[in-house]
């Protein structure tokens, strides 16, 4: 849950677009760009799926990778009239989003294809995101496309327990790379037991419904939970340039490269025309919502 | 005294309205940083309107914010035209508080100026985009045309299809070249000048009247 308005506190999971049109809640427009872990989960449980993970596992990857745009922003958008420019003008106008949807989805099934222990899927993965604890993706992303719609929200206690029974296999992960593997497979078949009524049939059907890369992206939070518990603590924490990175990658019009120095990408600013990010030196930022920007008379 | 002028500028707006036919073009003064933009808008401000739009510096990124003098009526050949003026940012890609140090400005400052200045530039593309119904295009002739920014905001104005006036700006000065800046857009016509000196603004303002009219 890296996104924090700093007035009323709420929060945001990573790659939401609620925000950019102010704090829905009190309508601030100043956020915190929290570094993991260190965010309490204090979101109302309606939109918590991406948060809990974000905020338990406070996985850098996780931010990175919510960049692809963030599950809910592609619910919760709508609001904007012109969010055209956002949700899915995303995919085919910026190169780095679509890296961070398809691509990135495509990367982590080929690392986990061909990898075998967690290093080598570590390399696989870590020129996009070099803290993260790598073995949770393979899974999250197949988890998500999987179990995620059925199993978001339907029935929280199943999960619980899944996460818990997790817990527990990760010593046994931790020590073993063998172990590790089979664990992989068990994730799975944990999934399919705790999905049990999403048959082939209608996970099928869902398929059609439900584009690949939405699932994807609407599922990889609550996967980095499942899988990630065991090395998430031991991730460091982003230094300022790592967050300007991730907030750079999910909105990128403006880079900030240190303090008073900026690249503008001006077609982005120009497409994109619902907000600027300011991203402070201590993770805040703003949104500029161009309903308050005036030209100033004479 | 801000209440008063906009009070001023309602009224005149409302009378003005009353003779004039259509509404007035909201016209965007843009081209990049220095180009001497807020210069021209002075310039036509005054000659039309007496009032200035807003302070004109050396200094880069003076302008920090979109300003506007409204209702400009500008006559030409027995035609009237209003527009709407709107001096904006100087566009770039590039913002760094060290290009204000040079001008004795405080580290601090020039941070901030830098802020502002990058926030003035999405300002400004935001506008292109949503508010402006006419191009002036501002470039400086004693510099290479040929930049990033010049050719995406020409690319852009384009795409739009607005009427677009490119201005060869700083003619006063000896190294200025308004071929190059000709040869640059030649689909477009250059008109030469100096906002500073107010040379060959009668040319401008028939071509203002012919385009934005």
């Amino acid at each position: 849950m890296p996104h924090q308005c700093t007035s009323c506190g709420r929060t945001f999971p990573d790659g939401s677009k609620e925000m950019l049109s102010g704090c829905p809640d009190c309508g601030g427009n100043k956020f915190q760009f929290k570094p993991r872990g260190r965010t309490e989960p204090d979101d109302p449980a309606g939109r918590t799926e991406p948060d809990d993970p974000a905020d338990r596992s406070g996985d850098q990857d996780d931010q990175a990778e919510s960049v692809s745009t963030g599950p809910v922003s592609q619910e919760s958008t709508p609001t904007k009239p012109n969010a055209g420019g956002t949700e899915s003008d995303i995919p085919k106008r910026k190169q780095p989003d679509n890296r961070s949807t398809a691509q990135q989805s495509a990367e982590r099934t080929e690392a986990r294809s061909t990898a075998s222990g967690r290093s080598t899927r570590n390399k696989g993965v870590s020129e996009d995101v070099p803290a993260r604890e790598p073995e949770s993706t393979p899974e999250a992303t197949s988890d998500a496309q999987r179990e995620e719609p059925t199993a978001q929200g339907t029935d929280p206690t199943v999960r619980e327990s899944d996460s818990t029974a997790r817990e527990s296999d990760s010593t046994a992960r931790e020590s073993d790379p063998s172990t590790h593997r089979s664990t992989d497979s068990a994730t799975d078949t944990e999934q399919v037991g705790g999905r049990e009524h999403e048959d082939t049939a209608q996970a099928s059907a869902r398929t059609d419904v439900v584009t690949p890369d939405e699932l994807d992206r609407a599922s990889q939070p609550v996967a980095t939970q499942d899988t990630d518990d065991p090395d998430a603590d031991s991730g460091e924490r982003p230094d300022i340039e790592e967050l300007r990175d991730e907030l750079n990658e999910q909105f990128e019009s403006i880079r900030i490269v240190s303090p008073g120095k900026y690249e503008l990408n001006l077609m982005e600013l120009y497409d994109r025309q619902e907000y600027i990010i300011s991203l402070q030196e201590d993770g805040r930022y703003v949104i500029e919502m161009p309903d308050a920007w005036g030209i100033d008379g004479e | 005294m801000g209440l008063l002028t906009n009070l001023r500028d309602s009224i005149s707006r409302v009378t003005d309205g009353l003779f004039a036919a259509d509404e007035p073009k909201r016209i965007g003064i843009y081209g990049p940083p220095n180009a001497g933009k807020t210069t021209l808008a002075n310039r036509i401000a005054r000659d039309w309107t007496g009032d200035a739009v807003g302070p004109e510096s050396h200094i880069p990124h003076e302008t920090r914010r979109a300003r506007r003098k409204e209702n400009v009526a500008i006559e030409r050949n027995g035609r009237k035209v209003n527009i709407d003026i709107v001096d904006t940012p100087g566009v770039t890609t590039k913002v760094d508080y060290k290009e204000f140090l040079e001008h004795d400005i405080d580290k601090e400052d020039a941070v901030r100026r830098s802020r502002e200045a990058t926030e003035g530039v999405a300002e400004a593309m935001h506008w292109l985009r949503e508010d402006v119904d006419g191009v002036i295009y501002v470039l400086d002739s004693t510099t290479d045309p040929f930049t990033q920014v010049n050719t995406m905001l020409i690319g852009i104005i384009e795409s739009q299809n607005l009427p677009v006036l490119i201005l060869a700006n700083k003619t006063d000065l000896p190294e200025s070249d308004v071929k190059q800046i000709a040869n640059a857009f030649p689909q477009h016509e250059t008109i030469p000048l100096s906002a500073l000196e107010g040379e060959n603004m009668d040319e401008v303002y028939t071509k203002i009247a012919e385009y934005f009219g």
